[in-house]
């Protein structure tokens, strides 16, 4: 399969986010279209990967080209996890003070 | 050894944080003791510097990297030679025995107050010596106008008088006229030689272009004509006289004033290629000279007197720098400082005798009651006046002589001016000295002689005043004139006398001869019936001292006030102030409707962020056009 | 190297210590020991003395430039720790917590001062920003916090997705994370533009952007620092942002050909936003915290003019430009935390009841408005030279622009000057410590020596 239908396909998820974090107002769901986001870079990581490390291999049989994108790929699921766990808190802890997870909601800090 | 350099300064630097901070807690005596002991410390530091610079040579000390931009570097250095430890004993010496005189004429002053004037002073020999020891421009602009800011706060010391208040005002204003040339001169090196240290300065001037010569020297002499108290900067010396006696005897006679002499001196090598400057130099310098003088004579204050002589005697140093005699001027503004300082310290004397009296009028035949303080008094007038052997007239007469070899009419009006010289002082001491006494019964029961720490530093500085001259003694007269030889690793030597020495002999002997004259001619006048009318025509624009104060106010200050009205009214109300507050408004007009931006909610905040994004982008693809735009304007 | 590994270590230690002791001063003191040891390390490996020697394959790039900047930022934190450490253990109940994640801030920092690989900046930045989520909603029961914490998590996530997306179109299009093999590619012209490379460069260029607070990036920043605890906001004002700022610089160093005009232009743009919106916006504030928080958006306009001139000068100038700031910062916020009120009303006539205070605050001031004899002025100073350095009109241009924002925000820094002399009341503090006058009188100290003498700092850069 040609690498441009994993870039679409990449792209439209990680503009499903976007749009996600823009319109919805729940706080969980806002926070997973985030989470769609960095899926979405998974998926072009491994992609392109998987794409250099074909070009490579045409020359050198032997080259490990292309392991370091899916190895960040592992990174992004890590800090995606930690991130989760604090974003989570923090949700929850908002929670429990006013009974809501609008992110409207709490609207003290401006101008 | 050389390190030993930081200690100068920094004696009274340390003298003047105690002072000023401990001055509400400190005894009064402890703060006269702490005052005096640090000058006397930087005094003796001083003198193993100027043995140390004989024995083996000038050299620079730095301190470390005092701005440092790009290839334009400044380092707080000191220049330790010949020239600036000359000044250093100068400037340290007699500042350690005014330090001394002033524990005794201040001690009627409060605590607080008393300690206040410490403070300053100390501060004031800590800016002195910066100024001298600095090895660039810089350096020595910190201290000039450190001196300046002293000498401010001295003038206007008792600050409850309005009128001191005026005085200081204006020695402040009339000597930042000045600072502004110096300030220009030394922007002017910069941006011509990239650097502001003397040696490199000195050592690039070759490549300066004749007119870069001539008005970084003009500007120079324009910041020397205000410290020295030069047409048209003087009036605000006389009027300095508002301060302390010993202030006047430091500040205003001895020391600070002396910077201009002392700055164009240094700058020797700048000045002798430039011959437009150097004639004006020196007529500014005899203008000066023969103005002041006919004030003094006319002149009842005995600090007014004394302040106009100053002057006068300024005037000399700048002739002597202006005929190229700079070993003369320095060697002038040493046996100046001498006998200068020791005449205030002894009017102070007389002052403190007569309870804050200073009109000459209401005293005389002060004689009987004041032994110590009239004879040291009279020994000083001789050394003003040009008798020899006394001091004063080896220094005048080398400037008289290298003003001959340059132009003889320099020195018959030189001559004129030291004959007004011989006059006036001794139509002081003859007024005050001799004759009867005139003031109130209540005074003359209380006249008495002063206290020892008054009358010691009288007789120090008498017998300086009297041998001071002994180190420059000409070599018509036998002499080998030491200073001389001492200074010329740093002062171009003068162009060569091109007079006989029998010619020479000539013109001594009738400066003498005119002098002694006016000596005599005054002791005989003004003895016995001094006058005490109001002075008519001549006399009297004399006494109001050529009116010059009340030209600056029509010629310069009323037009200027004039002016300012009109543009405080007219222009800045309807014009700048409606645009400065139009500004203003625009600026929180606008505050207030940016903040609406930030409306607080997470989803618009990121909105904008992606619209951002998205104009980035389009941006760079779209961007021959905005490039094109862009190159228009920039 | 040994800056990353003894942070690490020394946040756990902390955490551990919280188990051993509650009680506050001991934790307090524990931590600046352990700071302390931190700095000692990295000055060690400054000295070249490395405790472990890894080989980071091409991960990081270890310099003399990254070891100063992690000395600038320790010194820095161990001097914010000794003024305010009094404040972090009494914002909540876990004072060892909030030094642990002080401690792993760091370590993003370190890392973010000498990585060498997009995946170590990524992980730099989230390692940073993660335990500040945290330290921002540290006040559980304060809504401002939860607020504060909510916008900053939700917003912050975003730009790393935004980043992520970023780095993986470069790596499309290079096929490699180093740092070199993407900026470096001078197949980007203005004219033949590899579309992946160009968006991402962007994106990425757009999340640091985010983190530094310029505009139109800036939102989460005056909220955020707002709502946060004080003392928090004080360290991410600081010591965060100036991490933001040597990566940013170390991504773009010296690019600028490659890059074309046009990235310059972008930045122009940015620059202009960044110091109108931060300066403009603090003229109206009611809030000391807010105008404070807009003034830290205006001091990073500044701050990217060294981005903008990529040269010798703004590389020294933005090291004097952080420990400048970072210092005054750290120090206005310490008297800001004292205050019972934290409105401009509250600093009425401070000069009567705490004249210390006051007169370091107008030294800090003075320093955040670039007044001659104070750091910030020879930092304002570097960085306008190098801008003028790289020549050109648009140069004199952004020069004046950054020149009149300058002078506008004197107006508001000098209002609190104003309420501190001129201004009659009774300013409340809270109890100042003579240990707390004393920290000032350094941080002041500091200042004016770094104002009088830059060479000291820059000069130790050299040693």
């Amino acid at each position: 399969m040609p690498i441009q239908y994993y870039i679409y396909l990449s792209l439209a998820l990680f503009s499903i986010g976007i749009v996600g974090v823009l319109v919805r107002r729940n706080a969980i769901i806002v926070f997973m279209c985030i989470e769609l986001m960095l899926n979405a870079v998974n998926l072009l990581l491994v992609a392109f990967s998987k794409m250099h490390y074909n070009m490579a291999h045409l020359t050198n049989a032997e080259t490990t080209v292309g392991t370091e994108g899916q190895l960040f790929v592992f990174f992004i699921m890590v800090v995606a996890a930690a991130e989760v766990s604090v974003g989570l808190a923090i949700i929850v802890m908002m929670f429990r003070n006013i009974h809501s997870v609008d992110v409207n909601f709490l609207n003290r800090l401006k101008n | 050894m050389n390190k030993l350099v930081y200690l100068v300064p920094l004696f009274p630097l340390i003298g003047f944080l105690i002072n000023g901070l401990g001055r509400k807690s400190l005894s009064k005596s402890l703060i006269g003791i702490i005052g005096s002991t640090t000058i006397l410390a930087s005094f003796v530091v001083s003198v193993f510097l100027f043995m140390d610079v004989k024995a083996h040579g000038a050299s620079v000390v730095t301190a470390f990297n005092f701005i440092n931009i790009d290839t334009f570097k400044v380092a707080f250095a000191f220049q330790v030679d010949q020239l600036s430890s000359l000044f250093l004993l100068i400037i340290t010496g007699i500042g350690f025995l005014i330090h001394v005189y002033s524990t005794a004429y201040m001690h009627e002053e409060k605590a607080e107050h008393f300690g206040r004037y410490f403070a300053y002073l100390n501060l004031f020999v800590f800016s002195m010596l910066l100024l001298v020891l600095g090895a660039n421009y810089v350096i020595m602009f910190i201290g000039w106008e450190g001196v300046g800011l002293c000498s401010y706060l001295l003038i206007g010391f008792w600050f409850k008088n309005n009128n001191y208040n005026y005085a200081a005002k204006k020695a402040f204003v009339m000597n930042r006229i000045g600072d502004l040339g110096f300030l220009l001169a030394v922007f002017w090196l910069i941006a011509k030689l990239g650097t502001v240290n003397y040696a490199d300065v000195f050592a690039a001037a070759n490549t300066l272009s004749k007119f870069d010569v001539t008005a970084i020297t003009l500007l120079l002499f324009v910041g020397a004509m205000g410290k020295s108290a030069q047409i048209p900067l003087y009036t605000w010396l006389p009027d300095a006289m508002a301060g302390p006696t010993p202030v006047s005897a430091l500040i205003h006679a001895a020391t600070m004033v002396t910077a201009g002499i002392y700055m164009i001196a240094r700058s020797n090598v700048l000045f002798s290629m430039s011959e437009v400057t150097m004639n004006l130099v020196a007529i500014i310098g005899l203008a000066t000279a023969l103005l002041s003088a006919t004030i003094a004579i006319k002149q009842n204050d005995i600090k007014k007197v004394l302040a106009y002589s100053t002057v006068s005697q300024l005037g000399y140093m700048f002739l002597g720098l202006g005929v190229g005699a700079y070993t003369g001027a320095v060697f002038h503004v040493m046996t100046h400082a001498f006998f200068k300082a020791l005449l205030f310290l002894g009017a102070g004397s007389v002052i403190h005798a007569m309870h804050h009296e200073q009109d000459i009028r209401n005293m005389g035949g002060l004689k009987k009651k004041l032994p110590i303080t009239h004879a040291t008094f009279l020994l000083a007038c001789i050394a003003i006046a040009g008798i020899p052997p006394f001091s004063g007239f080896f220094s005048k007469d080398e400037i008289l002589a290298a003003a001959y070899a340059h132009n003889p009419i320099y020195w018959g009006l030189g001559v004129a001016g030291a004959a007004m010289t011989a006059f006036y002082m001794f139509r002081l001491y003859a007024t005050t000295f001799l004759g009867n006494f005139r003031g109130t019964h209540d005074q003359e029961h209380h006249l008495h002689e002063s206290p020892k720490a008054m009358t010691i530093p009288l007789i120090i500085l008498s017998i300086l005043s009297v041998v001071g001259g002994l180190i420059g003694i000409p070599e018509i007269l036998g002499g080998h004139h030491e200073l001389h030889h001492y200074l010329s690793p740093i002062l171009i030597s003068e162009k060569a006398h091109h007079i006989e020495h029998s010619t020479e002999y000539m013109l001594m002997a009738i400066s003498v001869a005119i002098a002694a004259l006016a000596v005599i001619f005054a002791i005989v006048r003004f003895s016995k019936k001094p006058e005490l009318k109001d002075a008519t025509g001549i006399a009297k624009a004399m006494e109001n001292k050529w009116y010059v104060d009340e030209l600056y106010d029509a010629a310069i200050v009323r037009p200027l006030e004039a002016v300012a009205v009109f543009f405080k009214n007219i222009i800045e109300k309807s014009g700048i102030d409606a645009f400065v507050n139009g500004v203003g408004k625009f600026v929180n007009y606008s505050s207030r409707q940016l903040r609406l931006v930030q409306s607080g909610q997470v989803g618009n905040y990121i909105l904008i962020m992606v619209l951002s994004i998205v104009i980035f982008i389009l941006l760079w693809f779209y961007d021959a056009g905005i490039i094109r735009l862009v190159d228009k304007f920039f | 190297m040994n800056a990353i590994i003894f942070s690490a270590l020394l946040g756990v230690v902390m955490m551990f210590s919280g188990i051993l002791t509650t009680n506050k001063q001991a934790i307090k003191n524990i931590a600046l020991v352990c700071l302390t040891l931190l700095l000692v390390a990295n000055l060690a490996n400054h000295y070249e003395w490395y405790s472990i020697k890894i080989d980071t394959k091409q991960m990081f790039s270890f310099g003399k430039y990254g070891y100063f900047f992690n000395t600038i930022a320790i010194t820095a934190t161990l001097l914010y720790v000794f003024v305010s450490g009094d404040d972090i253990v009494k914002v909540g109940s876990y004072g060892a917590e909030y030094f642990a994640l002080i401690f792993f801030v760091l370590c993003g920092v370190t890392i973010l001062s000498s990585y060498n690989n997009l995946l170590m900046l990524f992980l730099g930045i989230e390692i940073m920003t993660i335990p500040l989520y945290i330290l921002t909603g540290s006040d559980k029961k304060n809504l401002h916090s939860n607020e504060a914490a909510l916008k900053y998590f939700l917003m912050g996530a975003f730009s790393t997705g935004i980043m992520l997306m970023g780095i993986a179109l470069l790596y499309g299009s290079s096929g490699s994370f180093g740092i070199e093999s993407i900026v470096n590619n001078t197949s980007i012209t203005l004219m033949k533009v590899p579309i992946l490379e160009v968006i991402g460069l962007m994106f990425v260029f757009v999340s640091m952007l985010f983190k530094v607070s310029a505009a139109p990036f800036h939102f989460w920043t005056p909220d955020v620092y707002d709502g946060a605890p004080s003392v928090f906001t004080s360290f991410m004002a600081t010591i965060v942002k100036s991490a933001g700022f040597i990566a940013l610089i170390t991504l773009f160093a010296n690019k600028s050909e490659e890059l074309g005009k046009l990235w310059n232009i972008l930045l122009v743009i940015v620059i202009i936003a960044t110091l109108l919106v931060g300066n403009i916006t603090a003229v109206f504030q009611q809030s000391v915290k807010r105008m404070l928080a807009y003034s830290s958006i205006a001091q990073a306009g500044f701050m990217l003019f060294a981005l903008y001139s990529r040269n010798e000068i703004a590389r020294d100038g933005i090291l004097l430009y952080t420990t400048a700031y970072s210092l005054a910062t750290i120090g206005t916020f310490a008297i800001l935390i004292k205050m019972e009120d934290h409105s401009l009303d509250g600093y009425n006539g401070l000069a009567k009841s705490q004249p210390l205070l006051a007169a370091t605050q107008t030294i800090f001031l003075f320093s955040l408005a670039g007044i001659p004899l104070t750091a910030g002025f020879f930092a304002k100073y570097f960085m306008l030279a190098s801008v003028i350095r790289t020549g050109g009109n648009a140069a004199i241009y952004l020069v004046i622009i950054g020149v009149l924002f300058a002078a506008v925000s004197l107006y508001y820094y000098f209002k609190v000057i104003q309420a501190m002399y001129f201004k009659e009341g009774n300013a409340a503090t809270t109890k100042i410590t003579p240990s707390f006058k004393f920290a000032l009188l350094l941080l002041a100290f500091l200042i004016i020596l770094f104002g009088v003498m830059p060479d000291a700092l820059l000069g130790l850069f050299y040693f």
